[in-house]
């Protein structure tokens, strides 16, 4: 079973809840290691100089702020530990808004909370939270870095996924399409029709990554010394008049469901 | 070929608009219409990522050496090898690799149209921007206004960069983005974890702690909570010591390495204004919670959506009957997705309107 990475306490005005922190999310993906194609020994990496690519040892190496592109301060170690943030167990919750505030673009990576010790302050705050649709805004310092994150419900638990920061969420305006890019009423339709020919609800389980099953199944048939075949590259779509092509898919669909 | 951490971009003092890396080409199918586009990041780096240099200031990079032979290696030295439980090494060629995942079929599948608020925000991945490609972007804007009545999104498959990912086709104030989305087995179901059964909670406290939320309750979200401190100390940090002379480096040669697999920093307003519609503007969510009179007009328009706070633009909307009683039924159908409101397909506008009005 997978540990708890941290634990803290959520602190809302006056009242605290214990909770303890696990990775949501699980890596997947087939690692593999880096070989010398001669040999098959395994790759080492070394940090060098790029002019005279001399190594340089760890007690050598800096770090350095890019202020332009020509000019960079190198930030010594002792300086670098004076930003640290003080550390503390406390998750503050700064403040509780509607769930739609906050778009896709802002989630980073999701972590369960869990009680610790007594749990009935948790399943109180599930309670809580759980007659509204609001998200909380936290903010807290683990591991001698500042995180935001947004405390919500997942499965009748608490969970809590943090969050990038305000100038890296980009969004869009005043998109107008031009008069010749406008699509006409009667396409607006037959798309909209194709929409919901090809319309369901979100199930996550039909889903699967085709391409890590393809190189478990490789590396399974080369240790086995067999070969595989290639995955052929799929058909392009049809090309021609837009609203032929709409009518055309959305029998499509319709045949699909029949059959 | 060995895939490194993607270098960022912090470096630019005055931070182009909109700098973001361009990833990916190809075309979205839509049925039989094929929709080209290309793909951007759609979040910026953090502008605290720092380079490595020696004590002099000296730029430094990594370089791969065999570790039996002590030798400097190229990329075209290296080959990826799997190390099966017994130990035993095998060697995967780059052709392998390209053959399980055909870049050339280049294509977006659209799997399904599903309602967003039914994705739960544990699924999300990497946020990325689509901008149209091809001649024509009116294949492009029929797919995104299909989609925004319908108020559903996109879910298909691609393959970029040799994986392949689920991927959420969102429509938004006219633009097409795509959220990168988990695997259902990436993600571990609170039993895995061994989170406790659920208990009857005292009602006492649960009283107490609904009467903090309700104190902590705001209409916005706040600027100051969600921006990077981390990255205000560091710039303040350099920018002091910059003033005073101290560990500067000229000259640096920061000059990038042409990147690997060909992503380019691209100002995404200038690509989509140009394929896209010539008042585009792009704003970062600093700037756009920042911005008082932006959200007063946001607040003002009824049933447009724009930008981060639109939605909630939207909501406040809602409050107001006689507004309400004007919209037209596509209108109420946003705002009843907004709200969640269950059965809202099947609703005529009257309905539609009564059940907005409970929900508010």
């Amino acid at each position: 079973m997978p540990r708890a990475i941290w634990r803290g306490s959520l602190r809302l005005g006056r009242r605290r809840v214990p909770v303890k922190l696990y990775s949501a999310v699980e890596d997947r993906t087939v690692h593999f290691r880096l070989l010398h194609t001669t040999d098959l020994a395994p790759v080492e990496q070394r940090i060098v100089r790029k002019d005279t690519g001399k190594e340089v040892p760890k007690e050598d190496q800096r770090k350095a702020l890019p202020l332009s592109r020509s000019h960079a301060v190198i930030l010594q170690p002792d300086e670098l530990q004076t930003l640290e943030p003080a550390a503390s167990r406390d998750v503050d919750l700064c403040r509780f808004v509607a769930r739609e505030l906050l778009s896709d673009q802002w989630y980073d990576r999701p972590y369960y909370l869990g009680p610790d010790g007594n749990s009935d302050a948790y399943f109180s705050l599930v309670e809580a939270l759980e007659r509204t649709d609001l998200l909380g805004i936290a903010r807290w310092v683990m591991r001698k870095k500042r995180y935001v994150g947004a405390l919500f419900l997942h499965d009748g638990y608490l969970m809590m996924s943090t969050l990038r920061r305000a100038d890296q969420v980009l969004s869009f305006s005043g998109i107008e399409p031009a008069k010749s890019a406008k699509p006409t009423t009667n396409e607006l339709k037959l798309a909209e029709q194709l929409v919901s020919s090809i319309a369901s609800d979100f199930d996550p389980t039909a889903w699967h990554n085709g391409y890590r099953k393809r190189v478990c199944a490789l590396i399974e048939a080369k240790a086995r010394g067999k070969k595989l075949e290639p995955v052929k590259p799929k058909r392009r779509a049809a090309r021609g008049d837009l609203a032929e092509n709409l009518r055309a898919s959305i029998a499509a669909a319709r045949e699909r469901e029949v059959a | 070929m060995p895939r490194r951490a993607r270098k960022t971009n912090g470096h630019d003092s005055e931070r182009a608009a909109a700098a973001v890396r361009s990833f990916w080409s190809g075309t979205i199918s839509f049925g039989l219409v094929s929709i080209p586009v290309d793909l951007y990041s759609a979040t910026r780096p953090r502008q605290k990522s720092m380079k490595l240099v020696d004590r002099d200031g000296n730029p430094l990079g990594r370089r791969y050496e065999c570790s039996k032979e002590g030798k400097r290696l190229a990329n075209d030295d290296l080959v990826r090898g799997y190390e099966t439980d017994s130990g035993k090494l095998i060697v995967i060629t780059d052709e392998e690799f390209e053959s399980m995942a055909p870049e050339e079929s280049r294509d977006i599948e659209l799997h399904s149209f599903v309602p967003f608020e039914q994705i739960p925000p544990i699924f999300y991945d990497r946020p990325y921007f689509l901008a149209p490609s091809g001649k024509s972007s009116k294949a492009y804007h029929l797919l995104s206004e299909a989609m925004q009545r319908s108020g559903r999104v996109a879910v298909g498959s691609f393959v970029m960069r040799g994986r392949e990912y689920l991927v959420a086709i969102v429509s938004e104030n006219g633009v097409l983005r795509a959220e990168t989305l988990r695997y259902a087995d990436e993600i571990r179901p609170p039993k895995s974890i061994g989170l406790p059964k659920r208990a009857k909670a005292n009602s006492k406290s649960v009283n107490e702690l609904r009467k903090e939320i309700k104190a902590l309750r705001k209409d916005r979200l706040g600027v100051a909570e969600l921006e990077d401190r981390e990255a205000d100390t560091l710039q303040a940090l350099a920018r002091e010591k910059e003033r005073k002379g101290k560990d500067v480096i000229e000259q640096y040669g920061l000059e990038e390495e042409a990147p690997e697999g060909g992503a380019q920093v691209v100002d995404l307003m200038e690509v989509l204004r140009k394929s896209l519609s010539k008042r585009a503007s792009v704003a970062s969510a600093e700037r756009a919670l920042t911005d008082k009179s932006a959200a007063r007009r946001e607040a003002g328009s009824n049933g447009k959506r724009s930008g981060n706070g639109g939605r909630h633009a939207r909501s406040r909307a809602a409050r107001s009957e006689a507004k309400l009683k004007q919209a037209s039924k596509s209108e109420l159908e946003k705002l009843a997705s907004d709200l969640h409101i269950t059965g809202r397909s099947k609703m005529d506008k009257a309905a539609l309107l009564n059940a907005i009005l409970r929900a508010r």
